[in-house]
């Protein structure tokens, strides 16, 4: 959805404006109006083991935020959009199919002039059921399965920089190192920066593009077994995103464990290049 | 027998470790519910460019560089009075975040006027303090940066001074 779009559809109900960020206390100093907060981490990562919340907490989340299972629920936030990008697939992650991400992000919508409030909304709670699953057979990939993926020559797409595909670097440029032992990348993978599928101001670019990017370019086909990865899934998600809702690639998988499971884990197969 | 009698009187409070404008900052954020200490970690984000080095100022270390543990510029500008008491400023570029603006603020007032030495003996255990444990938890490498650029900065006014008296 575009800037302009979302501007005349700030209180459309059945919607909710959701806004993920990295930078933690951004949404406190100003947010679009009616919009909540959902932290990635905070409120979707479980607080001790490696992984999501469950499908109880993300009902409680859901609920205390005045989602419904029927709420279309629009996505936006800083970075140009990853983690808001992180954000719906965790929520595709537990069934919610109504989601949609706001183009440019809050980069575009701040530089645009348009409103801006500190007023955090209250909305009445809701009771989203429990969902009965969590999809991570369908959309997610863990190590052993992102390993089958390099084994068998199926596409993995790395979507880091170049420097960190080539283990010149562990770490995102312009970010702290954060414990990965190990360079480079799987082996196998193809190289395509997540920012090749945005265009200056973060938007996304234009459906032929994106084709001529990953169809011709990558040679990826529509029904093929895809998984992307990253540092920790927050990139990944955005090309996953581009991928399932901007081609309508059918079988994309993101591998939030990304190199930094890979790249600590004990034998864990490394290419350079 | 009255146990009371027997235990030893509670020893005065040790003095702080902390510059005692540092101190009062803690001491204020420390009293905060987490919702309110978020509201005033914005406020004193607001006021980051409010640090910056004003018209005429002179220095005696100006330090800009981009590192890697931060998303963007940042300019460190220290002066050193007579008193060898340190007086900051600093610069952000557009993509720092917003506790790190919050600490630019909070360190330059709190650290008004301490002494390099003072600076460079601070332990940084105050700054979960300020920000709340959970924060840290959560995006610990944005909230110790400005102060290490700070001790950095004076570090190596500190080395000059020493090869001066040299």
């Amino acid at each position: 959805m575009s800037t302009e779009w979302l501007s005349d559809h700030l209180h459309e109900p059945n919607t909710r404006i959701v806004e993920s960020n990295e930078d933690v206390l951004l949404y406190d100093t100003g947010h679009l109006p009616g919009a909540v907060h959902i932290d990635w981490r905070q409120d979707l990562q479980d607080p001790l083991v490696r992984d999501y919340i469950s499908p109880k907490a993300f009902a409680e989340l859901c609920s205390r935020n005045g989602i419904g299972p029927d709420t279309t629920v629009l996505f936006y936030g800083d970075k140009s959009n990853w983690w808001s990008c992180y954000a719906l697939w965790a929520f595709r992650l537990f069934g919610h199919e109504k989601v949609k991400i706001l183009d440019g992000g809050r980069d575009k919508w701040i530089k645009e002039g348009r409103a801006v409030t500190k007023e955090k909304p209250q909305f009445a709670q809701t009771e989203y059921p429990v969902p009965a699953k969590r999809y991570d057979a369908e959309i997610r990939a863990f190590y052993e399965e992102a390993l089958e993926q390099s084994k068998a020559a199926r596409p993995l797409i790395d979507v880091r920089s170049p420097g960190e595909f080539k283990g010149e670097v562990t770490h995102m440029p312009e970010y702290p190192q954060e414990g990965v032992l190990r360079g480079g990348h799987i082996p196998g993978a193809r190289s395509v920066p997540w920012k090749t599928a945005v265009k200056d101001d973060a938007t996304f670019k234009s459906a032929d593009e994106l084709q001529a990017i990953y169809t011709k370019g990558c040679g990826l086909k529509p029904d093929d077994d895809i998984v992307a990865y990253c540092r920790i899934g927050e990139r990944s998600s955005h090309t996953w995103f581009v991928l399932t809702y901007l081609l309508g690639y059918t079988k994309v998988r993101n591998y939030d464990g990304s190199w930094t499971e890979w790249g600590n884990k004990v034998r864990a197969p490394i290419e350079r290049s | 027998m009255d146990k009371s009698c027997n235990e030893p009187p509670e020893p005065p409070d040790p003095p702080s470790v902390y510059p005692p404008k540092l101190a009062a900052i803690i001491g204020l954020f420390e009293s905060l519910p987490e919702e309110e200490k978020r509201e005033n970690l914005v406020a004193y984000s607001e006021q980051s460019r409010r640090q910056e080095p004003k018209e005429g100022e002179k220095f005696d270390l100006e330090d800009v560089r981009k590192d890697e543990e931060c998303t963007d510029t940042v300019g460190v500008f220290l002066r050193v009075d007579a008193e060898n008491r340190a007086h900051f400023r600093i610069t952000l570029g557009p993509q720092v975040q917003t506790l790190t603006k919050a600490m630019t603020s909070i360190l330059c007032k709190g650290l008004e006027g301490a002494t390099l030495g003072e600076i460079m003996e601070l332990p940084a255990d105050f700054v979960p303090r300020i920000v709340g444990g959970h924060l840290v938890r959560i995006r610990s490498h944005t909230v110790y940066y400005i102060l290490t650029r700070m001790k950095s900065a004076c570090k190596v006014l500190l080395n000059r001074q020493r090869a001066e008296r040299a």
